[in-house]
């Protein structure tokens, strides 16, 4: 009986104890776990203090107060925290492209290709290195990024506001509709033939071609977004008396902002995809026409140096949107795997 | 509460029946209620009684009735500031941390202004040092007081809590519903709370309004006159217990008989 009583004594302190901990770690949930430990001593004393409340109470409100932190796997837990996280985790992403370079470095050094269907990875850095000093690559590449930047934005602001207007009202989602869901369905290089007929060759054709691109995205993940609203936090705003201005600002487009980025990231990658195929199809500029050129002159060298720009810009653009997203959405918690 | 009493809410033969496609569904049938100023009432009743719907109307959340419904002398239209709810589940906006949740209710008003009255409001309920959180990392306890203090902040005439406490576990239960009582208390709002729980309806309430099913009508409306703060062993409390599921158990015999 008495063991049972200091076991009981000893669960009710365990638990207080958690409770001071992860109180005192309040505003720093995220890095829960060394530094709480840590806090936990001193603030120990003040809660000892206030023993008087009835002891159900200290264990309810222990309870009460326990904050959820992140659950660590099974397999972290074997392995170790240590070994899998931080760069080290990062670094395992590295893995299988220095496997396909080294692959690529043996076969091209062993003559098992001719060099003008597989130069050696060194060559193509040589030529990068007088692409960049000697043929103006930054020019190409410039204007490819140029026509990318203004077709995406085009797209996507336009997306953004027939979506928040469509998905506020289903008048203008019934009037919408059926035209944007038939010209959806003509893929961008379809337009093509259309738009050079009527506004040439130019930058501006690219430029339109990558809007349409980026548009539809835009506007299907805004409005569906919105359409996926929960109900509830819309009444919370009507009690409120919020006014159709705030509840767009403070309920509908942060709820809805997940989607909008899911479209926005996609919208990115299409553009950078089209306007490569755009200048491939056309035009005496760019890095999709440096492809095509290459190709045409055997220049196998500069074939590589292009894809693997290609790829590289692409993955940064892809990056640095993921970057903005994870800060926007920090509320946002999902299954980490 | 008060010496005077005043009324606070007052609703005259309230009925509301919702249309569906094949059948018309009597949710509430003339519902006669008067709620002094400063009051707290509990509904109680069985699932299904119109409960919820009772406290949405109140509310204004939920139009298309017949009766009256005056709050302090005036009729209700629509939601307002002047009426605060909370809801079962929380509804704390996930993306906003836990002060600018509580102080959702007061963007009309100047950022200073809405600094002190929040910081008011999380000591009330004891999260100011959570104010930084988001909702996603508190407890259920917690993030439900949180979700009290956004619906005060207003100070509004009435507080509406539609099952509050449904959600959470006994222990935790037991010890909101003190919070709860500590903050009518302090506040000295009056308050209409929907719940099943018939021990926490007798322990916090000055009436416990029964309400009876399809259609839903007020069965019995019974005075609470034990002396604050309650024991929920005192003799008292265990009769007027009784005497309430009683109640309830002679409903129960067609309370499993669905008619549709």
């Amino acid at each position: 009986m008495q063991t049972e009583d200091a076991r009981e004594a000893q669960e009710v302190k365990s638990h207080r104890r958690k409770n001071v901990a992860t109180g005192a770690d309040s505003t720093t949930t995220q890095s829960a776990g060394t530094t709480s430990n840590r806090k936990e001593e001193h603030s120990m004393s003040a809660e000892q203090v206030s023993v008087a409340k009835p002891a159900i109470l200290q264990v309810v409100r222990a309870a009460e107060n326990k904050v959820e932190t992140r659950p660590s796997s099974t397999l972290k837990r074997w392995v170790g925290e240590r070994v899998l996280s931080g760069w080290h985790t990062r670094l395992l992403g590295v893995v299988l492209p220095f496997l396909l370079l080294t692959a690529w470095q043996v076969s091209s050094s062993l003559h098992w290709v001719k060099p003008i269907f597989l130069p050696s990875p060194w060559s193509v850095i040589q030529t990068f290195r007088e692409m960049l000093v000697e043929e103006g690559l930054l020019t190409d590449f410039r204007v490819s990024a140029v026509i990318v930047i203004e077709g995406f934005l085009i797209g996507a602001v336009f997306g953004l506001a027939a979506g928040v207007a469509a998905g506020l009202s289903k008048t203008v989602e019934r009037l919408l509709g059926p035209l944007l869901n038939s010209i959806r369905q003509v893929p961008p290089l379809a337009w093509l033939p259309l738009i050079v007929l009527w506004v040439g060759i130019g930058p501006l054709a690219k430029g339109v071609m990558i809007g349409k691109a980026v548009f539809f995205p835009v506007f299907l993940n805004t409005l569906q977004g919105i359409r996926g609203v929960s109900k509830d936090y819309v009444e919370v705003a009507r009690i409120f008396e919020y006014n159709q201005r705030l509840l767009l600002r403070k309920v509908v487009i942060p709820a809805a902002l997940p989607s909008i980025f899911v479209g926005l990231r996609y919208g990115a990658g299409l553009a950078w995809a089209v306007v490569i195929m755009a200048e491939m199809l056309g035009g005496k500029l760019g890095l999709g026409y440096l492809l095509v050129r290459s190709q045409e002159l055997l220049l196998t060298q500069q074939l590589f140096v292009i894809i693997v720009i290609i790829g590289g810009v692409g993955f940064s653009v892809d990056v640095v949107l993921r970057r903005m997203e994870g800060n926007l959405l920090r509320w946002k918690k999902g299954f980490e795997g | 509460m008060s010496n005077i009493p005043t009324v606070g809410l007052e609703i005259q033969g309230l009925t509301k029946t919702f249309n569906t496609e094949r059948l018309e569904v009597v949710a509430l049938e003339k519902v006669d209620l008067r709620i002094e100023k400063g009051q707290f009432v509990s509904i109680v009743g069985a699932s299904g009684c119109g409960k919820t719907t009772l406290l949405r109307i109140i509310a204004g959340l939920e139009g298309d009735f017949r009766g009256n419904i005056d709050l302090e002398g005036r009729p209700v239209k629509g939601p307002s500031a002047e009426k605060g709810v909370v809801f079962q589940e929380h509804r704390l906006l996930p993306w906003l941390t836990i002060e600018e949740n509580v102080g959702f209710g007061l963007v009309y008003r100047p950022a200073a202004e809405r600094k002190t009255v929040v910081e008011r409001y999380l000591r009330l309920v004891g999260l100011t040092q959570f104010a930084k959180a988001y909702p996603n990392q508190l407890s259920g306890g917690m993030a439900q007081r949180a979700a009290i203090a956004r619906s005060l902040v207003n100070k509004p005439k009435i507080l509406l809590l539609d099952e509050p406490l449904g959600a959470l576990d006994a222990m935790t239960r037991m010890y909101m519903q003190n919070e709860l009582e500590k903050i009518w208390l302090e506040e000295q709002t009056t308050m209409v709370m929907v719940t099943h729980d018939v021990e926490e309806a007798i322990y916090l309430s000055d009436v416990v309004v029964l309400m009876s099913c399809r259609p839903g009508r007020v069965k019995k409306t019974i005075p609470i006159n034990l002396p604050r703060p309650r024991r929920r062993d005192h003799p008292d409390f265990v009769g007027i217990k009784q005497e309430l599921l009683e109640e309830f158990q002679l409903q129960a015999k067609d309370y499993f008989t669905y008619e549709i």
